[in-house]
C-alpha cells in the first residue's frame, strides 16, 4: 500500500509537471492544481505513517488511527490553493481579453 | 489549562492583529479613498509603534515574549514568539511598510486609487509581520502565502500594462516554492511529528539521523531561495519588481526579499544548526555570485526602477555571505545590513518612482525621464544621500553596513568573497551616479513637458532622514545587531525553553491520559480529545 500511495502521488507529480511545462496558458494552471493535490495527499500521508506514534497522541489513541493534524493542515492548504488558483484564472482571463490568446508564447511583453 | 500568560505576553499579537483590523476597516471606507489611506496608514503605523514596543520589551528583558493562540499550550497549538530576531525584523518591515503607505496617498498612480489597494497593502504587511513573528513552519507557510497572493496582486493591477504579466510569472514561481515550502512541511511532520520550530529544533538535536531530514532541509532552503530571489532563483525579480506600482515596489524590494533572509537565519541557528556548515558554504557562494551578478545588471539597464531591482539583487548577496560567515559578528553585520538596506532601498525607490511620475506617460525608463529629475531638485539631494548610503560612503548608514560586513568578513578571514563584495561596492557606485547623472544633471529634451504635480516626497524624505540619522548616530542599531546575533547563538536553548516551557508545566500539573473509548471497561462517555 505504502508502495501503491508513493507512486500515484509520483505519477501525480509527473502529470502536473508535464502540464504546466506546457504553452497553453489554462492547461499550465490545470496542472498547478494537480500539482498542489499530489502535495496535499502527500501531506496526508504523512500523518497516516505506520510504525511511529504522533508524539503527543495517547498510546490507545494512536493504535489503528490516523494523526488528525496533517488533515488539518491540508484543510488549510487547500483553501490556500483554491485562492491561488482562482488568481491564476483571473490572470488569464485578463491575458484572453487582452490578446485573445491562450498561447504562452503570444503573451510576450516581457521578451525584450 | 490555559497556559500561563503574562501581561506582556498579547503584545506579541497586535503587530499582527491590527493591519488585520485595518484590511476590515480600510474594506469600510472604500467609498472615500483619502480616509481610506490616513487609515491605512494610521493602523499600520500603529502596529509599527506596537512592534517597537515588543521590541523594546525583549531587548530589555532578554527574554522573548510568547502568545499561545487560543490558550493552548506549547507545541500543541500556535504559538507568536517574539524573539530578539522576529522582533527586529517586525520593526524593519512594518516601518517601510508604513512608508510605503505613506507613498501611496500622495502617490498619482491609477491603482492606489482602486478600493482594493490599500486593504491588499495592508495584508501584504499582516503576512509579512505575521510570517516573522510565528513560531510554527507551517504558519510561516500560510503567512508567505498571504504575501505571495497579495503582492502578485498589487502588481497586477498596476498602471505599467506589463504589471500581468509580470504578476503571472513571479505568481508561478512563488506558487512552486510555496508548493516545496509544503513538501518540507510534509517531510518534517513525518519525521519529527510537530511543526513548531522550538520543538522541531529539540527533536532534531536529539536525532538528527531521520533519513527524510536532509530533503526537507534542501526544501526548506530553497523556498526561503524563491522567496528572496537569491542569485538561480532570481529570474522573476527585476521583471515583476519593476512592473509593481512604485509603493509597492519599495516595499517588494526592500523588506518582502527579507523574508528569505529571515529563514536562513531560523534555518542556521535554530532549526538546523548541526547542517548549518552546508547551508553557510551553499549561500557564500551563491551570494558572492548574486553580489557581482546584481551589481552588474544594475549597471546595464535601461531603467531606474529596474536599476534598484538589480541592485536589491547585488545587496542581498552582501546579507546571505554575512549571513554565511555565521560568527557573532557577521550575523550581527547581516541585521545590521538587512535593516538598513530596506531604508535605503525604499527610499529611492520612491525617488525614482516620483520622478518618474512626472514624465508625460508615467514611466521610469532613463531614455523617457533625462533631465526631469529638474523639477524636483529636493529628490535630487534626497538621491544623491540614498546613492552615498546604497554605494556606502561615511556620513549615511550604508558605510556603518557596510563597514560592519567588511570587518567581520576581515576576522572570519573569507577574503575571496571579500574582492566579489569590493568589486559589487565599486560598481554600485557606478550605477547609482550613472543615474543621478542622466536623471537630474543632463537637461530636458525640448519635445518633452514634464507634469506639474507628481509624487509628494514626504516618504522618501523621512526614510533618507532616518538613514542620515543611523549614519550619525549608529550606536543604538550596532548595539541591537550584536545583541541580536549573541543572543541568536549563544541562548538557542532560551527560545525552546520559552516554548515549550507551557508543554512541560502543563505534563507536570494536570496530564493524566483520558480513559479509552476502544476500551469497554471505561467509561465511553469521554471522547478524549487530545490536549
Amino acid at each position: 500500500m505504502e508502495l501503491l500511495i508513493a507512486a500515484g502521488i509520483g505519477l501525480m507529480m509527473a502529470v502536473g509537471v508535464y502540464q504546466v511545462l506546457r504553452r497553453n496558458l489554462i492547461r499550465s494552471a490545470i496542472g498547478l492544481i494537480i500539482i498542489s493535490n499530489a502535495i496535499h495527499l502527500l501531506l496526508i500521508y504523512a500523518g497516516a505513517y505506520r510504525g511511529v506514534v504522533a508524539p503527543y497522541a495517547f498510546e490507545w489513541a494512536a493504535e489503528g488511527r490516523s494523526d488528525a493534524l496533517p488533515q488539518v493542515l491540508v484543510l488549510t492548504a487547500i483553501v490556500i490553493a483554491m485562492g491561488g488558483f482562482s488568481l491564476v484564472l483571473g490572470m488569464i482571463y485578463i491575458f484572453g481579453v487582452r490578446y485573445r490568446t491562450g498561447d504562452m508564447d503570444k503573451v510576450d511583453q516581457l521578451k525584450y | 489549562m490555559m497556559p500561563e500568560q503574562t501581561a506582556y505576553s498579547h503584545l506579541v499579537v497586535l503587530p499582527v492583529a491590527i493591519p488585520l483590523a485595518g484590511i476590515a476597516l480600510t474594506l469600510l471606507v472604500r467609498g472615500n479613498r483619502r480616509i481610506q489611506g490616513l487609515l491605512a496608514f494610521a493602523s499600520m503605523f500603529l502596529a509599527f509603534a506596537t512592534s517597537v514596543w515588543l521590541l523594546v520589551e525583549v531587548w530589555l528583558s532578554g527574554e522573548p515574549i510568547v502568545f499561545h493562540m487560543g490558550g493552548f499550550s506549547g507545541p500543541f497549538g500556535i504559538t507568536l514568539v517574539g524573539d530578539l530576531l522576529s522582533c527586529v525584523m517586525a520593526v524593519m518591515s512594518q516601518l517601510v511598510l508604513a512608508a510605503g503607505i505613506l507613498y501611496g496617498t500622495g502617490c498619482r498612480d491609477k491603482c492606489a486609487q482602486y478600493p482594493t489597494f490599500y486593504p491588499l497593502f495592508l495584508a501584504l504587511g499582516l503576512g509579512l509581520t505575521g510570517a516573522m513573528l510565528t513560531g510554527d513552519v507551517f504558519n510561516l507557510f500560510v503567512f508567505a502565502e498571504l504575501v505571495v497572493i497579495s503582492g502578485a496582486v498589487l502588481t497586477a493591477i498596476s498602471d505599467d500594462k506589463k504589471g500581468t504579466e509580470a504578476a503571472y510569472k513571479y505568481f508561478y514561481i512563488s506558487q512552486f516554492a510555496a508548493m516545496i515550502l509544503l513538501i518540507a512541511c510534509g517531510c518534517l511532520y513525518a519525521s519529527y511529528g510537530t511543526l513548531n520550530m522550538a520543538d522541531l529544533a529539540e527533536r532534531i538535536a536529539d536525532d538528527p539521523d531521520r533519513p527524510l531530514l536532509p530533503i526537507a532541509i534542501v526544501l526548506f532552503l530553497v523556498s526561503m531561495m524563491v522567496k528572496s530571489a537569491v542569485m538561480p532563483f532570481h529570474f522573476w525579480q527585476p521583471d515583476f519588481h519593476t512592473a509593481a506600482p512604485t509603493p509597492v515596489h519599495a516595499v517588494l524590494s526592500s523588506v518582502v526579499v527579507k523574508l528569505g533572509i529571515y529563514g536562513f537565519l531560523r534555518m542556521t541557528t535554530l532549526l538546523f544548526p548541526h547542517e548549518a556548515e552546508a547551508i553557510q558554504t551553499s549561500l557564500i557562494v551563491l551570494g558572492s555570485i548574486g553580489a557581482v551578478f546584481g551589481g552588474l545588471g544594475a549597471a546595464g539597464t535601461y531603467d531606474a526602477k529596474r536599476m534598484l531591482a538589480y541592485s536589491t539583487l547585488g545587496q542581498l548577496g552582501f546579507i546571505i555571505i554575512a549571513v554565511g560567515w555565521h560568527t557573532p559578528l557577521a550575523l550581527a553585520a547581516a541585521i545590521i545590513f538587512a535593516f538598513n538596506h530596506s531604508l535605503i532601498k525604499a527610499a529611492m525607490l520612491m525617488l525614482a518612482g516620483a520622478v518618474g511620475s512626472r514624465a508625460p506617460v508615467k514611466t521610469a525608463e532613463f531614455s523617457r525621464i533625462i533631465g526631469l529629475g529638474r523639477t524636483v531638485p529636493l529628490a535630487g539631494v534626497l538621491f544623491i544621500i540614498g546613492g552615498m548610503a546604497l554605494a556606502g560612503l561615511p556620513p549615511t548608514n550604508g558605510f556603518i553596513s557596510k563597514l560592519a560586513v567588511f570587518r567581520s568578513g576581515l576576522e572570519v578571514g573569507g577574503y575571496y568573497p571579500l574582492i566579489f563584495l569590493a568589486v559589487a561596492s565599486l560598481v554600485s557606485l557606478i550605477y547609482v551616479s550613472r543615474a543621478f547623472q542622466l536623471i537630474w544633471l543632463q537637461p530636458i529634451p525640448e519635445d518633452v513637458t514634464p507634469k506639474e504635480k507628481g509624487d509628494l516626497l514626504v516618504a522618501p524624505l523621512s526614510l533618507i532622514s532616518l538613514c542620515l540619522l543611523l549614519g550619525l548616530w549608529a550606536q543604538p542599531l550596532v548595539e541591537l545587531g550584536h545583541d541580536t546575533a549573541t543572543w541568536m547563538l549563544e541562548h538557542r536553548s532560551d527560545y525552546i525553553d520559552a516554548v515549550l516551557d507551557s508543554r512541560d508545566r502543563f505534563f507536570e500539573q494536570t496530564w493524566e491520559p483520558p480513559p479509552s473509548p476502544l476500551d469497554p471497561q471505561q467509561a465511553p462517555n469521554d471522547t478524549g480529545a487530545q490536549p
